[in-house]
């Protein structure tokens, strides 16, 4: 799988380059943002597999309306939320509003690491399911035509035999021109 | 596979057959292991035939019920192939409606009875209330009754629920239907109580005789004859026709025929899409 892209946001200057340095270190394209407003501006212009953010920031743009920036922009983005003090209510409505996980500050590297396997593991499974899908859609539409094809072919055949095997039923007729009128009706 | 496994797994595809027409061939037995494995171990079973038992044995069908859950293929989406949809808006609605019309009274808003047979979760009826609702906005003319049913309990749950994830929700949808006949509901969406209104949902086994059943007009039938053998199908079939009005329509699955199953009804060509006429 390509390497994942990764945008961290935290106004701590701490936790910032902890988390730029050790996610590189694991092999992840990382960038960072110091606060809600200037992840906004990054969001808008670039594609971010995974979104790390802290709740609480500074200047009016929170965790909770970066995770919407981002599920605006592209639902594939999957957002990661920091949060300092457990606050179970602030949690609930992240999750609600489409994060993949949160997880409590100071960050447990062991913890987020395991949320990034995780995030990878899905992704790869969503792939999977629509990389099946696309494969059942290209070959049902083929099967479709195929049988649809077939379905009138069989109706349109039935009728011709019908027909046949009147005439051929048909005492009335001459036998000699029974023949003549079977090639008309299969001719036609 | 051990002879006693192989019979074991024989005595529960016997009953699944029994109890929801499904057929489960040896070839499935992986099928079965799969799905009915979680039920073995809640239930604290031996065998399947264990399983079975209890099942039978269970007054008010809670282990039949979750077997049937946990086997029946659900996958569906919305608008599924498209096609059948559109001729449904296009050909068939618009020369039902014309017959009714001429045939109606003028006082009484005119019957309209459609069928979503084995509707899974619910996306088939939704979308043809969606085709209902997009062609006459004028519904209170027509008397429509729209049926969605299943043998599935927890699919006739969602369907009724009415609410769809956004995987469910991406496939098969536009934008434009989407913010029109579904409202954000945490994360999910929940279809319209408009569009919601207009079907009633109930669980049911198309292979049981539809005893009392007053006549339909129109009747989906798509991706379930798949999984019986050729006799339900032939049984399956039969009964629509039964039920079906004389100039009724009946649409299957986009890979599926009626050829050498029911020859009572006419296969006629519309777009690029099959529906089934009685002859
Ligand atoms: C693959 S889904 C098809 C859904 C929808 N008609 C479509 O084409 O998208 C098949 C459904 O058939 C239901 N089913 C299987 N056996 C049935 C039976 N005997 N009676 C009613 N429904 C049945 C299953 O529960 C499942 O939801």
């Amino acid at each position: 799988m390509k390497q994942l892209k990764i945008l961290a946001v935290d106004d701590d200057p701490f936790t910032l380059k902890m988390l730029d340095k050790k996610l590189a270190k694991e092999g992840y394209d990382i960038e960072t943002a110091s606060d809600g407003v200037e992840a906004g501006k990054l969001i808008s212009k670039k594609f971010y597999d995974i979104i790390i953010t802290d709740l609480v920031m500074p200047g009016g743009v929170d965790g909770i309306d970066v995770l919407e920036a981002a599920k605006t922009k592209n639902k594939q983005t999957e957002v990661i939320l920091l949060t300092a003090h457990a606050s179970v209510e602030n949690a609930v409505e992240a999750m609600r509003k489409g994060a993949f996980d949160y997880l409590q500050k100071p960050v447990n590297f062991y913890e987020l690491t395991l949320c990034m396997e995780k995030i990878k593991n899905y992704k790869k499974l969503l792939k999977n399911a629509q990389d099946l899908r696309e494969a059942m859609d290209v070959t049902e539409q083929n099967a479709a035509q195929t049988i649809q094809l077939l379905e009138m072919n069989v109706a349109e055949l039935n009728n011709v035999v019908s027909e046949i095997r009147q005439v051929i039923m048909n005492q009335s007729i001459d036998p000699n021109k029974c023949v003549a009128r079977v090639l008309d009706i299969v001719s036609s | 596979m051990i002879k006693d496994k192989r019979d074991d797994i024989k005595e529960i595809s016997k009953y699944i057959l029994d109890i929801s027409g499904i057929n489960l061939d040896e070839s499935k037995a992986y099928l079965i292991e799969t799905r009915l494995g979680g039920l073995i171990k809640e239930y604290e079973c031996s065998s399947y035939k264990e399983l079975r038992s209890k099942a039978e044995t269970d007054s008010n069908k809670t282990i039949e019920n979750k077997i049937i859950d946990a086997i029946s293929t659900n996958e569906t989406l919305f608008f599924r192939d498209r096609e059948p949809f559109e001729v449904l808006q296009h050909k068939i609605l618009p020369d039902l409606i014309d017959r009714r019309t001429e045939k109606a009274s003028g006082l009484l808003p005119i019957p309209i009875r459609i069928w979503s047979a084995a509707c899974s979760t619910g996306q088939e009826a939704y979308s043809i209330a969606i085709v209902l609702k997009e062609l006459l906005p004028d519904l209170k003319k027509y008397n429509v009754r729209l049926f969605g049913t299943d043998i599935s309990d927890s699919a006739i749950a969602q369907a009724s629920y009415g609410t769809y994830n956004k995987f469910e929700i991406e496939r098969g949808l536009s934008k434009g239907k989407l913010e029109k006949y579904f409202i954000p509901n945490g994360g999910n969406w929940k279809i319209s109580d408009e569009i919601r209104a207009m079907v009633s949902f109930n669980k049911g086994n198309i292979l049981k005789p539809f005893a009392g059943v007053e006549k339909l007009d129109i009747i989906f039938c798509r991706n379930v004859a798949i999984y019986f053998d050729l006799e339900e199908r032939k049984k399956l079939f039969e009964n629509i026709a039964s039920v079906l009005e004389p100039d009724g329509f009946l649409i299957v699955g986009s890979t599926e025929s009626l050829t050498g199953i029911c020859p009572i009804f006419e296969p006629k060509r519309y777009l690029r899409t099959i529906y089934y006429q009685l002859k």
